[in-house]
């Protein structure tokens, strides 16, 4: 054996390429599945259309008077990053260590950082793909105005890709089997989105509000909605939600960390 | 240099031993088999060799490394190459895809139509994964495991799943690479496949090596008796024969003996004599299989 028998956990510039080069097939992978694909990305599109024709004039008193179409956008820009970077995300996880998938990634050289990162980089640019459809559609479809603040959009929607992903990955780490997967981590999240307000925005201070603080899917709602919601003087930033989001995505990281396994969980 | 060398190799699950005491040595280019019954341990010490497992007491270098080992762990995947037991390969890229994606993992990976060759899947080259049958995908299945180029080849039931003609191309491919001077530690439950392809033999058996050689040689298989068999002549009976027997059943007679030339000689120059025939006259060493079931039966 000539070579010296170690080649480092990052190799720099190459291990840099070979993530793109992960993302690329990452994602060649989730486009070819066009039924997925297009349910992923259509759902919201099509939820924002539906919503917006139908109730989308009605005002909200208790956010300025603002049209509840004004709230559709960011929160279904904000349903769009969870849908990828949680729902897809920690199901697909599931069914690729059901099927042996993980366990045969491990067996190659691509180091398992590397391909972590790939998988949510890949989900961040779907999710990508989502918001920018929906903004477009909010603008030209509903008269809806971009982002006042997009400094402050931008950071909330990267804070919730960052944070649903490490939920999404330990997620897929209690799920125990392939046919659990999409039942159970489906009910759950549209659960929590439907409990805090993705429909029906929920007034601050009421039960629902209160209840579903616990959980980050109406803090990330209220943090994407914040930078279009200038009109009341409220600020764009809002701190406060951003930083329980954040702290859920560190917790779902100790969670993943702790708990991930390549081999299937049967056998 | 051994290409795997295993000494007092241990594994506890729980309070499970699913291997016990286990030591063997690969040599390079050989192919080396690991047999045994589900359960009997094969794929833990597989996994171990990979560096997929912890293993729990014992010595262990695969290509003169301890695959337990993480900072050559990465240098380790880049010159082995795995086939596991169960089909996984991600459905909707087509056979070139996912073999172009894997081979760019590998420093110095063969040219993937040179694979798409190698494991005869050209027709296919361009379908979707999840289009092809079982048989090709158990193919594609160890394109991948070779496409990285690997001096070690794990190939955990190759041809489990492959029609006869499938099976025996394997059995090429694994022969080629074989003579290139490639690894391959393979598990079957086809004892005619370590007949054809087996270098050396492994039995285990409970967690634990109950026989080791070449397949030839397994259990005394190629100095133990030979079983003669063949029907009796119209008009003959077993006690007209000039040697004793030890069975007869429906008019099929079996011999058993340590000294065939002896014992054949006799009875042919007996039935020519008598201008007779011994229809469906066989000669037959223990098989493979015989031993084989011999050594796993359970004593209980």
């Amino acid at each position: 054996m000539s070579a010296t028998p170690v080649i480092g956990s990052f190799e720099g510039f190459s291990d840099v390429k070979l993530v793109g080069r992960q993302v690329r097939y990452e994602q060649l992978s989730f486009w070819l599945n066009p039924v997925g694909a297009a349910f992923t990305v259509g759902f919201s599109v099509v939820f924002l259309i539906l919503l917006g024709a139908s109730t989308g004039n009605q005002r909200i008193g208790f956010y300025g008077n603002i049209r509840l179409v004004q709230y559709y956008v960011p929160g279904f820009a904000a349903y769009g990053v969870m849908a990828a970077c949680f729902n897809i995300l920690a199901i697909t996880l599931v069914n690729r260590r059901e099927m042996g998938l993980l366990k045969r990634l491990r067996l190659t050289p691509l180091p398992t950082w590397a391909l972590i990162t790939a998988i949510v980089l890949s989900s961040m640019v779907i999710s990508a793909v989502e918001v920018v459809l929906l903004l477009a559609v909010g603008r030209l479809g509903f008269s809806v105005h971009f982002p006042d603040n997009v400094g402050a959009f931008v950071v909330a929607i990267v804070v919730g890709m960052l944070s649903f992903s490490a939920l999404g990955v330990a997620m897929s780490t209690l799920v125990p089997n392939q046919d659990a997967a999409g039942p159970v981590i489906s009910i759950i999240f549209f659960v929590l989105l439907f409990l805090s307000g993705l429909w029906f925005p929920a007034k601050p201070g009421s039960g629902l509000a209160q209840f579903s603080s616990y959980f980050p899917v109406r803090h990330f709602i209220l943090a994407v909605f914040a930078p279009f919601d200038t009109q009341k003087g409220a600020s764009a930033w809002a701190w406060h939600d951003l930083l329980i989001v954040a702290i859920w995505g560190v917790v779902g990281f100790i969670v993943a960390v702790r708990r991930w396994k390549w081999s299937p969980r049967r056998g | 240099m051994a290409a795997i060398s295993v000494r007092n190799l241990e594994k506890t699950y729980d309070a499970k031993q699913a291997v016990k005491g286990v030591s063997f040595e690969v040599s390079q280019g050989e192919v080396f088999a690991l047999l045994g019954p589900n359960g009997a341990g094969k794929t833990t010490i597989i996994e171990i060799l990979e560096g997929f497992r912890d293993r729990s007491a014992g010595e262990v270098e695969t290509l003169g490394v301890d695959p337990a080992n993480r900072p050559t762990q990465r240098w380790l995947r880049t010159r082995i190459g795995v086939v596991l037991q169960e089909l996984a390969v991600e459905p909707y890229y087509s056979v070139r895809q996912v073999l172009t994606r894997n081979a760019g993992f590998f420093p110095s990976p063969r040219s993937v139509d040179e694979v798409i060759a190698l494991v005869g899947l050209i027709e296919k080259a361009d379908a979707r994964v999840k289009t092809l049958s079982g048989g090709q995908q158990r193919r594609l299945d160890v394109g991948l495991g070779i496409v990285g180029n690997p001096e070690l080849l794990f190939l955990d039931e190759p041809t489990t799943g492959l029609d006869p003609s499938g099976r025996r191309d394997t059995w090429e491919l694994i022969r080629k690479l074989a003579s290139e001077g490639t690894t391959v530690l393979l598990t079957t439950h086809y004892m005619d496949e370590v007949d054809a392809l087996a270098d050396h033999v492994v039995v285990l058996n409970n967690a634990q090596i109950v026989a080791t050689g070449t397949p030839a040689s397994l259990g005394g298989r190629d100095s133990g008796a030979v079983t003669i068999r063949f029907a009796l002549p119209d008009g003959v009976s077993a006690s007209d024969l000039p040697v004793p027997i030890h069975a007869e059943s429906d008019g099929l007679v079996e011999i058993q003996t340590e000294d065939e030339l002896r014992v054949l000689h006799k009875l042919s120059g007996w039935a020519l004599d008598r201008n007779l025939r011994l229809p469906g006259l066989s000669v037959a060493r223990v098989t493979l299989e015989d031993v084989y079931l011999q050594l796993t039966r359970d004593e209980k």
